[in-house]
């Protein structure tokens, strides 16, 4: 099950391809598809849904421990904190290459 | 990335900029534009740093045992949760390093809520202030490495413990993974203060009043835990590199 749904992420790469290309030129030969703006839709979007899957996945065990263990939850709450903010920068980084994409080039 | 110019910084560039280029042509440097030699985040880093100043040197003829306002509360409140963080995280003598975190902690916050009020900026939201206090972080918890564990034990650290023959692998990784926390401690907080900032932005041009207060609240609270996040991961960086194997 998890390996098929690594597959299906992978499948979604395919269209990274494209971007590559495009990135340097200016937008779009052809019927004027802009590549370059559908790539970043789709990395942000990627980054957002695995950081959400991954925090969820913390929230949902610190929850659980803290009901486990009631006396625990300063710690747990600290810890939760921590690996949440942590979680979060690495979808911000992907908001900085795009930004960076955008603004400087 | 526009740049517009603050009033602060109007002010600056009217009557400092002479001092301001010959101090930049002492380093060697040259302004972009001699006429505005001084840029957005540096005014309102002094800025910052002159609040902070102002409120330490009010609040210190009325420090008091007895009878404490509530400024002295607010500040022992802080103080004693950062001081109880560096113990639970470092150890018993987590205090000693609290200049450092703390400053770290009171500069970052005030320079993340600072950018709230409407005609200032963060100065955090530009790379080379948040590179500034990550580059302050790996310097000093190095420095405090090198100090308490001596040079030659604290190297032995980069090679983490692995058997002889896995050295040569270990040894790069390690490199490269000290060399990416300063990297991860800047862009994590720029880019937090910066896509709160174009976060409000955006629903400003979008919707009129509601929703931008909301992005702006969330904006808050990001800056309260971005502050204290970069706090912690210093006081993590100096326990890894301070702590022995007792």
């Amino acid at each position: 099950m998890k390996f098929k749904w690594m597959i299906c992420m992978l499948a979604l790469l395919v269209f990274a391809g494209p971007i590559m290309a495009q990135e340097g030129a200016a937008p779009a030969a052809g019927p004027a598809v802009n590549w370059v703006a559908i790539g970043f839709g789709i990395a942000m979007a990627l980054a957002s849904g695995m950081c959400a899957l991954a925090q969820g996945k913390a929230t949902a065990s610190a929850v659980e421990s803290m009901a486990r263990n009631p006396g625990a939850s300063a710690v747990i709450r600290g810890a939760l904190i921590l690996g949440l903010a942590l979680i979060e920068s690495l979808a911000l980084y992907t908001l900085v290459v795009i930004f960076y994409q955008l603004l400087v080039k | 990335m526009p740049e517009h110019e603050l009033w602060l910084t109007a002010l600056f560039n009217n009557y400092l900029s002479g001092p301001a280029n010959a101090a930049l042509s002492l380093v060697g440097m040259h302004a972009e534009n001699p006429a505005k030699p001084w840029a957005n985040f540096v005014t309102m880093e002094i800025l910052v740093v002159a609040i902070l100043m102002i409120v330490a040197a009010s609040l210190r003829p009325k420090l008091s045992v007895d009878q404490p306002g509530r400024l002295q509360h607010t500040f022992e409140v802080l103080y004693g949760f950062l001081r109880g963080q560096s113990e639970e995280v470092i150890g018993h003598h987590g205090p000693h390093f609290l200049r450092l975190f703390a400053t770290l902690f009171f500069f970052i916050l005030s320079c993340n809520l600072i950018g709230i009020i409407p005609t200032f900026e963060s100065p955090t939201m530009f790379v080379p202030v948040t590179l500034g206090c990550a580059l302050v972080t790996f310097g000093y918890y190095h420095y405090m490495g090198l100090k308490e564990q001596g040079a030659g034990n604290y190297l032995k650290h980069f090679t983490g413990g692995v058997p002889l023959l896995l050295m040569p692998l270990m040894v790069p990784i390690e490199i490269i993974s000290h060399l990416a926390r300063p990297l991860s401690l800047t862009i994590r907080l720029f880019a937090n203060m910066f896509a709160g900032e174009q976060v409000t932005v955006v629903f400003l041009m979008l919707t009129y009043l509601i929703a931008p207060v909301i992005f702006m609240g969330l904006h808050v609270f990001v800056a309260f835990l971005q502050a204290y996040i970069f706090a912690l991961l210093t006081m993590v960086y100096v326990q890894s590199a301070v702590s022995h194997d007792h």
